[in-house]
């Protein structure tokens, strides 16, 4: 469930630079610092225009009749740049009621891995992300996500292309999922 | 009003006046009313459980919920659909843990006991333990419930004293056609689905759906400005749009044909729909094609809604007095190209999901609307239920009770009265035929 072949398939088993690590660390954080705050756009500045965004639901099987999701199941996400910017006008238009007052969230990331690819300014990126949500008087909720993203450097800078969140959850147990996992 | 304190019967029409236009807030809250509702409306009410196209093959199954009773729907060698109690008949254990799946038998954890596919007690783990006599395994199947469809819809009841699924639809088999039969092949659901819970009282997302145009104009304003270009919703215009109610079910609509298909934000589904209607006009006339993707929601009495154009569908399944499992899929037309199959099921979840950009302001809704009953002064009171009371018409076309706006609370009031019916009744000739059929009888198409 947690391997997605399709990015695997050109995985390079040379060991990554720390310097690259260390770079691809910065930027999941820096995304994570976005989303705490509330910086929707400048969020969007670290995606690529092609970036599919995808949490597929989760099916819930005996072993034997186990089933992989496909872009075509229903999904929580399925998006790309065009419903990104939709989501993130929805926060913009100043009559988003239940935006208001604001939701607080911690984006706590971790479990980071970076493989190579074939392509050199491309690699597969593993991580855990586990949200803290708190909104209204004390409603508290923890969501965890794993990762799977496709990381591209573009113009010296590095982007998300892909991202595959599985959530650990089958039903959710939320009424809402305001937050990026 | 206690129930049963002096041991006389409860009386649940008092709970509301649906001619003042009032409903008691205390049936949002009060678990007494949330057992007896399991008791006088989960327990006798037909169900959906399941679209066919989630259970295409033999031995394909899938489990739900009727009110709180877990039940497994489970196709059949010969093409039917069987529904029964999803616990072992020895110590009770849910004999089936998976959400769906395909399966030979469904065996008990706790002592290996087998059920077949079609629920009946087919063998026990280590046998000779048992004495000849002690268990004549014929009598202990599975509880198996009354199953019927309507075009794709399964429903089942554990009332033997029921009305058939086509009397308890009635006439709103003329509305369901607009969504189930207006193109050759009928509908199926997209794979998968989204549950999710919502600490609310199931009735809210239900009347939500039944009628409640109103609130989209101001909840949804930000959802709906995101989808359309930053354009807001026009004015509430009263004129041309209704409410329709049934048996307690709900359709409420307008008839521009448009607005519920553009909140999909998806230019080439409106291209396909355009190009479509003609042919949904011939199939089932003019006005059902106007309906058809106009701003408009719906509900099946008791917990089965859907959005006609928007193409969610769902169900809320009771999980206690103050709070709901919401379980919804994507509808599509099956003779659907993929391309349009895949446009309307990205609107919909987009949408419609609990990551939804308009689904997301409705469960903070319904969760103040329930939560505020903790408080003993609050829960007292009334709500107030009396938009458009005078409103009611008699439509030509239009089967059931009908009021014109669909800016109404016209069946809301219907759906409690119903409920209320429900209630109170000891037995399904006691509950009330409150409209007048057309179609007895009839075809709808």
């Amino acid at each position: 469930m947690m391997n997605n072949t399709e990015q695997n398939a050109n995985a390079n088993s040379a060991m990554p630079s720390l310097e690259l690590m260390n770079e691809v660390q910065q930027f999941l954080y820096r995304e994570a610092r976005h989303h705490d705050n509330e910086e929707f756009r400048d969020w969007l500045d670290m995606l690529t225009e092609d970036i599919h965004y995808w949490m597929p639901y989760r099916y819930q099987r005996y072993r034997r009749n186990e089933k992989e999701p496909t872009i075509l199941d229903t999904a929580y996400y399925n998006d790309d740049m065009d419903c990104l910017v939709k989501r993130i006008i929805r926060t913009e238009t100043g009559t988003c009621w239940s935006e208001d007052p604001a939701t607080r969230s911690a984006h706590v990331v971790t479990n980071i891995e970076v493989e190579l690819t074939d392509n050199p300014d491309e690699f597969t990126v593993y991580s855990l992300n586990t949200v803290h949500r708190n909104i209204n008087e004390d409603e508290s909720h923890t969501m965890v996500g794993h990762r799977t993203d496709l990381i591209r450097r573009v113009n010296g800078v590095l982007k998300l292309a892909k991202r595959k969140i599985i959530l650990d959850q089958n039903i959710f147990t939320n009424k809402s999922l305001n937050v990026y996992l | 009003m206690p129930i049963n304190n002096n041991g006389s019967r409860p009386d649940f029409s008092r709970y509301m006046d649906i001619d003042e236009g009032w409903v008691d807030r205390r049936i949002f809250w009060e678990r007494e009313i949330y057992e007896r509702e399991l008791e006088q409306i989960f327990a006798k009410a037909w169900q959906f459980i399941a679209h066919d196209s989630m259970l295409p093959e033999t031995n394909d199954f899938y489990t739900t919920y009727m009110g709180e009773d877990g039940v497994i729907a489970s196709r059949q060698k010969d093409g039917s659909v069987r529904v029964f109690l999803n616990s072992c008949t020895h110590r009770g254990n849910k004999i089936c843990y998976a959400d769906d799946g395909n399966t030979r038998n469904f065996t008990c954890n706790y002592h290996g006991w087998a059920y077949g596919t079609d629920g009946e007690l087919k063998g026990l783990s280590n046998e000779h333990v048992y004495d000849e006599g002690d268990i004549d395994k014929s009598k202990w199947g599975l509880q198996q419930a009354r199953v019927d469809s309507y075009k794709g819809l399964i429903f089942a009841t554990f009332d033997e004293e029921a009305p058939s699924l086509e009397e308890f639809l009635g006439d709103f088999r003329w509305y369901l056609d607009i969504m189930l039969d207006q193109d050759d092949g009928g509908t199926e659901f997209i794979g998968g689905g989204i549950k999710n819970y919502i600490n609310a009282n199931w009735k809210f997302g239900v009347e939500n759906f039944v009628g409640d145009a109103y609130h989209a104009l101001w909840t949804h304003d930000s959802g709906f400005k995101a989808m359309n270009n930053n354009q807001g919703f026009p004015p509430a215009d009263p004129t041309g749009s209704y409410h329709a109610s049934v048996n307690g079910h709900g359709w409420e609509f307008g008839t521009d044909g448009l607005a519920d298909i553009a909140i999909l934000g998806q230019p080439k589904v409106l291209e396909y729909y355009e190009k479509m209607r003609p042919k949904m006009a011939e199939r089932l006339g003019e006005m059902r094609s106007k309906i058809f993707g106009s701003l408009a929601s719906v509900s099946l009495f008791p917990n089965c809604s859907f959005l006609p154009g928007i193409q969610t569908f769902r169900v809320w399944l009771p999980r206690g007095p103050h709070k709901f499992e919401m379980r919804m899929w994507t509808i599509v037309n099956k003779n659907m190209p993929d391309e349009i199959k895949q446009a309307i099921n990205i609107g919909c979840m987009q949408t419609f999901n609990p990551a939804g950009v308009l689904e997301m302001d409705d469960g903070e809704n319904w969760e103040g609307n329930t939560s505020v009953n903790k408080g003993i002064v609050t829960r007292k009171g009334k709500l107030h239920y009396g938009c458009g009371i005078n409103r009611r018409i008699e439509h030509e076309e239009l089967p059931g009770i009908v009021y014109s706006s669909q800016f109404n609370d016209s069946n809301q009031r219907l759906f409690y009265q119903r409920w209320a019916d429900m209630m109170n009744a000891d037995k399904w000739s006691d509950v009330p035929t409150r409209y007048t059929p057309r179609y007895t009888g009839k075809k709808t198409v």
